[in-house]
């Protein structure tokens, strides 16, 4: 009735697209000071004075992240950093920050090409050309449009599926090699009590990419072409609707795919979901746990490993550009202790860079390694020409196919018809 | 909306209910009642059977009634946690509410009263242009609507949480309907004083209407209250969340925190319903009178 | 000028706050405005034909315009039973009216968590599937089932819990309004208790009621967006126009230029259901 102004959700699917994080409860201080988000002084035109810094987080579900990004920020000397921590819906507080002149002048997301042509962020070639050759070549590519670098990568998080090796074993099977063996695998898991396997509460629409990988596409070709229109990509599709329909999907569960409270609580065998879970399920089942690529197609195939993340930029609306990116420089660069608490200390994340991956002790045994080891194999990352809309009417499609049954050679025809009017508005 | 008749004042039994259909048709509509009122209850029940367990509870194979123990710890584990200013949001909507709703009124009575009673030629136009900002949606021109509100620097202030909500067409809209039902006479015999339209409206015509205050009050205290998309993008400073904001919390991406959840909404809907309790009576009364005419 | 003593205030703030905005809206949507609120590339009326031959924003209005066939006389028919069922007890109406009237103390979001957390999960911890299990039967993925389209049910009960205290309250006050000489009368003629008075007397009487009742409900059904977005997201089935439109303005995508033309079709296509609906039943003569 009086609602001016609409009442948003609390979740939101597209944030949870790429995300990082534990299951546990957010972190918030009230009293850890400078928690303005947006400084109230203008430039630092004037010289002398410290500049103010605006630095945007989603909110992370890992206890003491909050805690750890502001202590980071205070360590700061050259500039005040406040930070500015959103629950709800951060895509659309970002989005109607960074129209405006009271947005962050830091912030994290993810970088599409879109972002670069409307002039919101700014190249950071400057900053990271020593470090380069430390970043894995993936990280630098979805990061990367027309030979400039966007963003500094600050986690990486590889997407798989993890599953309860004893209960794998008590119904005499093995870890599935390809799709089908992954829908027979479900089946077979499944009791009155436990699903087979939990892709998210949509269905699976988080398959739509590792399925596609395994078919031998990928969503745009390198020269800007829908790469997701062959027979094999709608077999592909076909099989996420077959696995759907296979009665052996875990569905309506409190908790979606990126909290480990689905496999946790014993309400499936098997789940797709991001290493950052793996502290939370080693908890729950310790040595219980084995995981798995996405399955290769068939034999043509190879298995696939969704590599998201979150990366840092600098907004070109900032007012102070050059220390906004001397800060990111100086945390996502320079100091390393940073990186690596950040990866380490509160969910399971990959640190972007080699040289700390290398190092990370947590990471070199059990599952972690193991996650770490099919990221490196069969990792993929996101083109940045994959523009939300291109995301959309994937997503759309895959609805289509996946829950309703459509026939996925129509369904990805109305798909390619959008991507190709979104492709031909950027690249001509 | 405004009725063809005049009020009769006290509430009568009406309809089928005058004459009992028998034994059936009453034991019928009392089953029918005692439903509705289960179903009508059943979420609360559920809020607070989940606030006071633990998460082990709530996600057992088996349905629990009630949680064995109850788990009263959960109020201070809510209060307690220095992660979540829990109080400091509930200070943030009551204030933002109270002044929020204070304000609304008076703009909206005012603009209702001399769109009603003051004779201007293009009144009628105005009024249109008012109804008509009800049929766009909001959730599209948010955006435009943050880009003037940021450009008057009002992004994490008080200001900026209140003042563009203040200007509500939909009570506008209720208060001229309300006000061309008011009894005339009653004004006429003020204006025979010599009072002008200002001082007819705040010593005859306000004293007079207040259960539809009361009732539009309540309205729209809920909606301040409950409102979530502006104050999350407005309120980039924390210690401005408000109790929809502070409750999202407990919701990531990542988790949901069901038990601190449900405590939250427990303490987050407890003063809306002790506010009813109080004004339900004048809710009635006031929206009744919304049609009294001549 | 008292008019504008009056009225000026509030007018001033419309100006700023809703019709720039609006206006704004307007003119973005004859651009090409992506990511930016002050776009250059004009393009007249693309963004216009754009979202008309849209199959996912004609089939949201389609899916709404069924959604608002079903909702509207729902609520209206258990708003008006509720009314007539606490009007005609006699003992603890309060009571009765406070409970039905509570649910709209809660919030969308705060309604959605519970349907989607404790009634309609797909677990076998959700109320509905234990109520279910008692019965022997399979639990049901309420939310995520498309065939059959079991998503209705939450999404429906859900609007129903939330609104139906307070169209219950209006046509309260509508009952209350009528004259019990009336009713006397009508027995007077030998009209039958039930279903004759009812027809003949209370019916005709609660038709401003009812109008208002309609309006606000039907304009209510089409901006459809809260339970929707925190029950289903931005799916492309039970996706209401304004979560359509919300994920190409405000979310990910940032097409301010055809979010806004969305926005001004749909506010069109309201304009013209509420304008005809007026005609039919004459609202708006009585306020004159």
């Amino acid at each position: 009735m009086p609602a001016h102004v609409p009442n948003a959700g609390l979740t939101r699917r597209d944030l949870l697209k790429r995300t990082g994080g534990l299951a546990a409860l957010a972190a918030f201080t009230a009293a850890c000071g400078g928690n303005t988000g947006r400084p109230s002084s203008g430039g630092d035109d004037g010289g002398g004075a410290k500049a103010t810094l605006s630095q945007w987080y989603h909110q992370y579900g890992e206890t003491g992240t909050q805690q750890a990004a502001t202590k980071y920020a205070k360590a700061y000397t050259d500039a005040n950093v406040t930070i500015a921590w959103t629950p709800g819906d951060y895509a659309a507080k970002l989005s109607s920050g960074l129209l405006s002149n009271k947005g962050p002048d830091v912030f994290e997301s993810q970088l599409n090409i879109g972002m670069v042509k409307s002039n919101q962020v700014v190249a950071l070639d400057d900053i990271i050309a020593d470090v380069k050759d430390d970043f894995q070549p993936g990280d630098l590519a979805t990061n990367t449009v027309d030979g400039k670098v966007y963003g500094i990568r600050m986690i990486v998080d590889p997407q798989v599926i993890f599953y309860r090796k004893s209960l794998l074993d008590k119904a005499g099977i093995k870890p599935p090699e390809t799709i089908d063996d992954l829908i027979s695998a479900a089946k077979e898991l499944t009791t009155n009590k436990v699903k087979g396997i939990f892709v998210g509460n949509d269905g699976g629409l988080a398959l739509g990419g590792p399925a596609l990988w395994s078919s031998g596409g990928d969503r745009l070709t390198e020269d800007h072409k829908p790469g997701f229109t062959d027979a094999r990509a709608a077999q592909a599709f076909g099989k996420l609707h077959e696995l759907y329909a296979s009665k052996s999907v875990l569905l309506g569960a409190p908790t979606d795919w990126t909290d480990p409270g689905a496999i946790n609580q014993g309400l499936t065998a098997m789940q797709w979901i991001g290493m950052w879970a793996v502290p939370g399920m080693q908890k729950a089942f310790g040595d219980d746990l084995g995981v798995i690529p996405f399955p290769a197609l068939d034999a043509q195939g190879k298995p696939a490993v969704y590599s998201g993340g979150w990366t840092q930029f600098v907004s070109a609306k900032s007012a102070n550009v050059d220390a906004a990116k001397k800060f990111v420089k100086w945390l996502w660069i320079d100091k390393e202790d940073f990186q690596e608490d950040w990866s380490l200390n509160y969910g399971f994340h990959i640190p972007p860079r080699k040289s700390l991956a290398a190092k990370a002790s947590k990471l070199q045994s059990g599952v972690a390694a193991e996650t770490v080891k099919l990221t490196a194999d069969y990792g993929h990352t996101d083109d940045p020409a994959w523009t939300p809309k291109m995301n959309t009417a994937f997503n759309d499609m895959l609805t289509n196919v996946i829950k309703k049954g459509a026939d996925p050679a129509a369904e990805i025809t109305k798909a390619e018809k959008t991507v190709n009017d979104e492709l031909s508005r950027l690249f001509g | 909306m405004s009725a063809t008749e005049r009020t009769s004042g006290t509430p009568q039994p009406i309809g089928f209910s005058r004459s009992p259909l028998g034994v059936v048709g009453m034991v019928g509509r009392w089953i029918a009642l005692f439903v509705a009122v289960v179903l009508f209850l059943l979420p609360f029940y559920l809020i607070v059977r989940n606030a006071l367990s633990t998460e082990a509870d709530i996600t057992a194979p088996d349905w629990t009634l009630f949680p064995k123990d109850l788990q009263w710890g959960n109020i201070s584990e809510l209060f307690n946690d220095t992660q979540v200013p829990m109080a400091r949001a509930m200070y943030n909507s009551a204030v933002v509410g109270v002044l929020g709703t204070a304000g609304q009124l008076l703009l909206a009575s005012m603009a209702g009263y001399g769109l009603a009673r003051i004779p201007y030629r293009h009144a009628d136009k105005i009024f249109y242009a008012i109804v008509a900002t009800l049929m766009i949606p909001a959730a599209v021109t948010f955006i435009p609507s943050f880009i003037v509100v940021s450009s008057l620097g009002w992004v994490s202030t008080l200001r900026g949480l209140i003042i563009p909500t203040l200007f509500s067409g939909f009570a506008a809209f209720l208060f001229r309907q309300y006000f061309l039902g008011f009894p005339k006479e009653l004004e006429e015999a003020a204006r025979v004083d010599g009072a002008g339209y200002f001082g007819v409206f705040w010593r005859i015509v306000v004293p007079n209407s207040l259960p539809f205050f009361a009732a539009l009050a309540a309205i729209t205290f809920i909606g301040n209250w409950n409102s979530f998309l502006w104050p999350l993008v407005i309120g980039q400073d924390s210690s401005s969340w408000t109790v929809q904001v502070a409750m999202s919390t407990f919701v990531t991406a990542q988790t949901i925190n069901i038990h601190e959840l449900f405590m939250a909404v427990a303490v987050s809907i407890l003063p809306l319903v002790l506010i009813f309790a109080f004004l339900q009576r004048y809710l009635i009364q006031g929206v009744t009178q919304s049609g009294i005419k001549d | 000028m008292s008019f504008w003593l009056f009225v000026g205030p509030f007018v001033a703030g419309l100006l700023i706050f809703s019709y720039l905005p609006i206006i704004w809206s307007l003119v973005l949507s004859f651009f090409e405005a992506y990511n930016t609120v002050t776009p250059s590339k004009f393009v007249g009326l693309q963004n216009y034909i754009d979202m008309l031959t849209d199959h996912n924003f004609l089939s949201s209005l389609g899916t709404f315009t069924i959604f608002a066939v079903f909702i509207v006389p729902l609520t209206f028919v258990l708003s008006l039973a509720l009314a007539l069922l606490v009007n005609q007890v006699k003992i603890a109406r309060a009571f009765f009216r406070s409970v039905f009237f509570l649910p709209t103390a809660c919030s969308y979001v705060v309604a959605s968590l519970i349907w989607k957390l404790s009634i309609f999960n797909g677990v076998r911890f959700g109320l509905a599937n234990t109520v279910l299990g008692w019965f022997g039967a399979d639990g049901i993925a309420w939310l995520s089932t498309v065939d059959p389209p079991w998503y209705w049910i939450p999404l429906v009960t859900v609007r129903l819990w939330l609104q139906l205290g307070f169209y219950m309250i209006l046509f309260i006050a509508g009952l209350q309004r009528i004259s019990p000489t009336l009713y006397e009368a009508a027995y007077v003629d030998g009209a039958k208790p039930g279903w004759q008075v009812f027809r003949y007397i209370t019916l005709p009487q609660l038709r401003a009621t009812s109008v208002a009742v309609l309006i606000l409900n039907l304009i209510a059904a089409y901006q459809a967006f809260d339970e929707f977005y925190n029950l289903i997201g931005n799916q492309n089935y039970g996706r209401p126009p304004l979560v359509y439109l919300y994920n190409i303005s405000l979310g990910s995508i940032q097409d301010l230029g055809h979010g806004s033309a969305g926005a001004l079709i749909l506010a069109v296509i309201i304009m013209i259901v509420t304008l005809l609906q007026s005609r039919i039943f004459g609202f708006g003569k009585a306020g004159d």
